[in-house]
C-alpha cells in the first residue's frame, strides 16, 4: 500500500488557543480588561507595574498574575502594593500558557477586578506565540536594549498592540535614538500605540496610566 | 526555546488524528512555519525528531516556511518578505507592516 497524504491544517497551538478563547469569554463576562506584558528580562516590567498600580489603585480595582521561571520575587514586590497577586512559577518554562493562567484565575475575584495585568516570563521570543485570553498584548523595550530590538524579535512587536519604552531617563547617557527605535517598531507593526516612560523619574507614567483607564472604561461600555 | 512544547503539541495532534484512521501508520508530517511566527525552524526540526521517536519512529518531518507579504508605501508593489527591514525590490522604499507569515500549523500527515 502506498503512502497517502491526509490534510490536517490544524494550528499547532489550537489546544492553548481553545483555553485562551474560554478565558477571554470569562474575562469579558466579568468586564475585566486584561493586558499581557511581554519583554526581555530586566526591561522593567515589574517596576513599571509597581508604579502603574500606585497611580491606578485609587480609581480602579486591580489584579496581577505574575509569571517567573523561578522564585515568587516579582509577585511579592507587587503584593506589597496592596493588590491581589497570583504567582505562576513555570519551573524552567520560558513562557506562560493559557492553562497556567486558567489555573490561577480561579483564585482571583474577577467580579471585583477592573484591570488585570498578566506579567509574562521575561523573554521576547516564546511568550508572543501563546494567547492567554488577554484583551491585548503590551511589549516593553528599555532604552538600554538597542534600537534594533523590534527587527531582531519581530513576532513580539507584531502581535502587540502597545509598545512601552522604559527607562527613558537614561537616554542622555546612551547612544540611543528614540526615533529610530520607534521607526523600527512601526515598520514591523504600524498600528502600535507607543508610550515613553521612566519608572525612575515618573516621566510618561500619567499618560500611560490614563490610557489604561480609558481602555477599562471602554471595556465596561462595550461588554 | 518553546520549540519543544510545539513539537509535543504536534505529536498529540498526530495521535488524535491517527486514532480516526485505524490500521495506518504515519510516515511523514508536514508543518508550515510562518516567517514571523517566532519559531526557529532548525530547532523545531530537532525537537520534532526527538518527540516523534517515541511512538512515531522513523517519521519524516517536512517543514515548509510561509513568507509574509508587504506593500510598498511608494510604488504599491506587493512583495514577499522573510525578514525585516521590508525593502521594496522595485524601488527600494520601505513598506510598513506585513500580513501573513505569523502562523504555525500541522498541514498534513502522510500515512500508509
Amino acid at each position: 500500500m502506498g503512502a497517502e497524504r491526509v490534510e490536517v491544517k490544524e494550528k499547532v497551538l489550537s489546544a492553548n488557543d481553545q483555553i485562551a478563547a474560554e478565558l477571554r469569554r470569562h474575562l469579558t463576562a466579568h468586564k475585566v480588561f486584561a493586558i499581557n506584558l511581554i519583554s526581555s528580562p530586566g526591561s522593567g516590567k515589574t517596576t513599571l507595574l509597581e508604579r502603574t498600580v500606585d497611580l491606578l489603585k485609587p480609581s480602579l480595582r486591580l489584579g496581577v498574575v505574575a509569571g517567573d521561571v523561578q522564585t515568587r520575587n516579582d509577585a511579592e514586590r507587587l503584593e506589597r502594593h496592596g493588590i491581589p497577586v497570583q504567582a505562576i512559577e513555570t519551573g524552567g518554562g520560558c513562557h506562560l500558557n493559557a492553562r497556567q493562567v486558567e489555573g490561577v484565575l480561579e483564585s482571583l475575584d474577577l467580579a471585583q477586578t477592573d484591570l488585570l495585568f498578566i506579567e509574562n516570563v521575561g523573554n521576547l521570543v516564546c511568550p508572543s506565540s501563546f494567547d492567554l485570553g488577554e484583551s491585548l498584548k503590551v511589549v516593553l523595550m528599555s532604552v538600554t536594549e538597542g534600537e534594533d530590538k523590534p527587527l531582531k524579535y519581530p513576532a513580539a512587536f507584531r502581535r502587540a498592540s502597545v509598545l512601552v519604552l522604559t527607562k527613558v531617563d537614561l537616554v542622555p547617557h546612551l547612544q540611543f535614538s528614540m526615533q529610530l527605535a520607534v521607526d523600527n517598531a512601526l515598520s514591523i507593526n504600524p498600528d502600535l500605540v507607543v508610550f515613553s516612560t521612566s519608572s525612575f523619574s515618573g516621566e510618561g507614567l500619567e499618560t500611560w496610566s490614563g490610557w489604561l483607564s480609558e481602555q477599562v472604561s471602554a471595556c465596561k461600555r462595550d461588554s | 526555546m518553546h520549540e519543544m512544547s510545539l513539537a509535543l503539541e504536534i505529536r498529540s495532534i498526530c495521535e488524535r488524528e491517527l486514532a480516526k484512521l485505524p490500521e495506518t501508520r504515519i510516515t511523514a508530517v508536514g508543518v508550515q512555519v510562518g516567517a514571523f511566527s517566532g519559531v526557529e525552524v532548525d530547532s523545531l526540526q530537532f525537537c520534532l525528531e526527538i518527540v516523534m521517536s517515541e511512538g512515531f519512529d522513523g517519521v519524516r518531518c517536512e517543514i515548509e516556511r510561509e513568507p509574509g507579504r508587504a506593500v510598498c508605501l511608494n510604488c504599491d508593489r506587493e512583495f514577499r518578505v522573510e525578514r525585516a527591514p521590508f525593502e521594496c525590490p522595485s524601488c527600494g522604499a520601505l513598506a510598513r507592516g506585513v500580513s501573513g507569515g505569523g502562523g504555525l500549523q500541522l498541514s498534513y500527515m502522510e500515512v500508509e
